[in-house]
């Protein structure tokens, strides 16, 4: 069949493309940089002790926070050497004057200065070379507020620990009722996340490819190849070729993602896996999102195939696609709306509506699978609108392919749909 | 003889335009056939529609022997008056591709593409995309992909137009080759001398309509072989207006006078002696350049 011929060349034509390999090897990057981030920070954070002087104008809190600060390094030793400066009372300021002098020297990292007044809310000083470390500051602003409300419990003759215990604050756990009716815990923040993520890859990657083949037909047109292939095949192998060789190359980017991301998150990288498998996908989700991406595809890819046909130049087809992006633009928009309730009425009834079909069932499917039916019935009646919009782009398609120059009207597209066989 | 191309009552029309208007006409098996015609004339449209790419509105076409939606296209190639490539392309694979829609397996296209390419000097391009190619390369290889599966009827549209002579000449040999080995050939050209050197058919065209169509002897003797071909110096425009003068052309350094039957060449002779200095003076027939000028201007007149 000469389809294939035409799929095996859309097929490597496009997985060959420079862009195409850069984004294939870019995209698994950048997101191991995005999730991984903070843990490698974390990874490769200086093992450096620091040496610090604290002067303790009130006599009572210096020790306190110097016991708190507890923390070592990766080869145990500690992180923070601390040395309480002997600075009672009027010799404070001259104590503190003294050691921020030895900041000169490399023996000392920083002093921090506790004045009498933290008490009542006087603040106390850090003082350091140049090593402004924000981590290190918002460890000593802790240790150093547990010290002080120590200290002012103590006055009032509470127990710290005490006070610590009866004033915890309370967190909600998220829970949701499972098909076979039990419960099951989940975390709201990571859930929602992904399902963002789904959604969001799915869009462009319906997108990408859509508007390549929208581009593939007007280079054809444009260099008049389509005449020479039209002699001797006929629009509708031609255009099938194109469905799925175009779409093949969209699956394998997908795929190769796929393959990357498990492979990440389930061993390679110990620091990206432990945050990314903290979220857990179930199979099905998967199964559902390539059961969408190859439907969600073939319909905007009949829809951008009208753009190709109808547009005889790349400016064409930039105008017209924007027609064809905007029923993918709305779930998008109205994501926050129907995640808040993924079983109520909006969503259900976007998520039948073929053209929103795609982007609304999976986010759906992902958040909380939805009734059978109703995933089967979102599934017919993609196919049936496919099955029409194919119809129809294929007879414009063979009519527009010929044409050159002013762009058709809907009237004249709806009369080449008549005319061709 | 039986016809590689029968074209029966064909008409096409664009809306309003009648681009194709009862066209019938044969062309042999084996022949080598001139489509001549001005532009918008309906040449591109017929040959369209012999391609299958446009459907007639009336009348039947039969492709060597068939009918037209039962044709195998693939016997015949098709060399389009614009052309096109994928410029991303590499040559080879560009070659491969086009050789296996025309139903060629992938080793058969790859073993006759490595041929042509070697006669066409493109071998060391095999690789390259085809944008890095010159205009004249990029033509020498959509001509391989027209003749690559080694079709029975070949279909040109204006195929020396950018080619230097030393590559026409070389497109010109395997035309002729595949002339020799029988295959049918259809011309659609605006050269003329071309035409003359070529065909033995010709077909002309006007406004949707057949003109003339027949052997290229028969065309010319159906127009009269009765003509006088003059090089002179001076005012010679009393000669187009004797009364032999059935009608004329004026080359600018030739003229060309169409004699009405029976006149004696002599006339003309006797008239431009003394008022212009003859350099030459021939009896010819028309050429086919005369009889196109004549026929499409008298018509569009």
């Amino acid at each position: 069949m000469k389809a294939l011929t035409v799929i095996r060349r859309e097929y490597f034509t496009n997985v060959r493309r420079r862009s195409f390999i850069i984004s294939t090897i870019l995209v698994p990057v950048l997101m191991s940089l995005f999730f991984g981030m903070p843990v490698m920070l974390a990874m490769f954070e200086p093992q450096q002790q620091f040496r610090l002087a604290v002067v303790d104008e009130t006599g009572r809190i210096g020790d306190g926070f110097i016991a708190a600060l507890t923390d070592t390094l990766k080869d145990g030793r500690q992180k923070y050497l601390a040395t309480l400066a002997p600075s009672q009372g009027a010799h404070y300021s001259a104590a503190r004057d003294s050691c921020v002098a030895l900041l000169q020297g490399k023996g000392l990292n920083m002093v921090i200065a506790i004045p009498a007044g933290v008490l009542d809310g006087e603040k106390a000083s850090y003082i350091t070379r140049q090593d402004r470390n924000f981590n290190v500051m918002d460890r000593f602003e802790d240790a150093l507020s547990d010290a002080v409300l120590k200290e002012r419990l103590a006055a009032e003759g509470l127990d710290y620990a005490r006070v610590r215990q009866l004033t915890t604050n309370v967190e909600l756990e998220m829970n949701q009722l499972t098909k076979a009716g039990g419960v099951e815990k989940r975390s709201f923040i990571s859930e929602y996340g992904l399902v963002f993520f789904f959604v969001m890859v799915l869009y462009s990657a319906i997108l990408q490819w859509g508007m390549t083949i929208a581009r593939s037909i007007t280079e054809e047109k444009q260099s008049r190849i389509i005449e020479v292939l039209l002699s001797t095949l006929t629009s509708r192998d031609l255009m099938l070729g194109k469905l799925i060789g175009v779409g093949l190359a969209g699956m394998t980017q997908l795929l190769i993602w796929a393959v990357v991301g498990l492979a990440i998150t389930s061993s390679a990288l110990p620091a990206i896996a432990a945050t990314a498998g903290a979220i857990h996908v179930s199979p099905v989700v998967f199964l559902f999102f390539a059961i969408f991406f190859v439907l969600g595809f073939m319909l905007y890819a009949a829809m951008f195939m009208v753009v190709g046909a109808v547009s005889s130049t790349d400016q064409d087809v930039q105008q017209m696609q924007t027609v064809v992006m905007l029923p993918m633009l709305v779930p998008l928009m109205s994501l926050m709306l129907f995640m808040q309730n993924p079983n109520g009425g909006v969503a259900v009834g976007m998520s039948l509506i073929p053209v929103f079909t795609p982007l609304v069932m999976q986010a759906r499917i992902a958040l909380l699978m939805p009734p059978t039916w109703q995933i089967a019935l979102g599934i017919a009646l993609m196919l049936i609108t496919i099955y029409f919009a194919v119809t129809f782009a294929a007879r414009v398609f063979r009519v527009g392919i010929l044409m050159h120059g002013k762009r058709p009207s809907l009237r004249e597209m709806v009369h080449w749909y008549r005319m061709a066989r | 003889m039986n016809s590689a191309v029968e074209i029966n009552q064909v008409v096409k029309a664009y809306g309003d335009r009648v681009a194709v208007d009862h066209v019938t006409l044969a062309v042999p098996t084996g022949s080598v056939y001139g489509f001549l015609g001005p532009n918008g004339a309906g040449k591109t449209s017929t040959i369209r529609m012999m391609m299958r790419i446009l459907f007639p509105d009336e009348g039947t076409i039969r492709i060597l022997g068939e009918d037209l939606h039962a044709a195998n296209l693939d016997r015949v190639g098709y060399l389009p008056e614009e052309r096109g490539l994928y410029k991303k392309m590499r040559l080879g694979d560009q070659l491969l591709f086009f050789g296996e829609l025309h139903g060629l397996t992938r080793a058969q296209a790859k073993q006759r593409a490595g041929m042509w390419l070697d006669r066409m000097g493109l071998l060391d391009r095999v690789m390259r995309p085809v944008e890095d190619l010159s205009k004249g390369m990029q033509q020498k290889v959509q001509f391989i992909a027209t003749i690559l599966h080694e079709p029975e009827l070949l279909i040109l549209d204006e195929p020396f137009s950018g080619l230097d002579p030393v590559n026409a000449n070389i497109l010109k040999e395997i035309i002729l080759e595949y002339h020799r080995r029988g295959h049918t050939i259809i011309f659609s050209t605006h050269q003329m001398d071309t035409v003359e050197k070529l065909c033995d058919h010709i077909c002309l065209i006007n406004q949707g309509r057949v003109v003339l169509e027949g052997t290229l002897a028969s065309v010319k003797q159906r127009y009269g072989k009765n003509g006088v071909n003059l090089r002179f110096e001076g005012d010679g425009s009393h000669l187009k207006t004797l009364p032999g003068v059935a009608s004329f052309q004026d080359h600018g350094n030739e003229l060309f006078l169409r004699l009405h039957e029976g006149v004696d060449p002599s006339v003309i002779l006797d008239a431009a002696r003394g008022r212009v200095s003859l350099t030459r003076f021939e009896l010819a027939e028309p050429s086919v350049y005369d009889i196109f000028i004549e026929q499409v201007s008298g018509d569009n007149r």
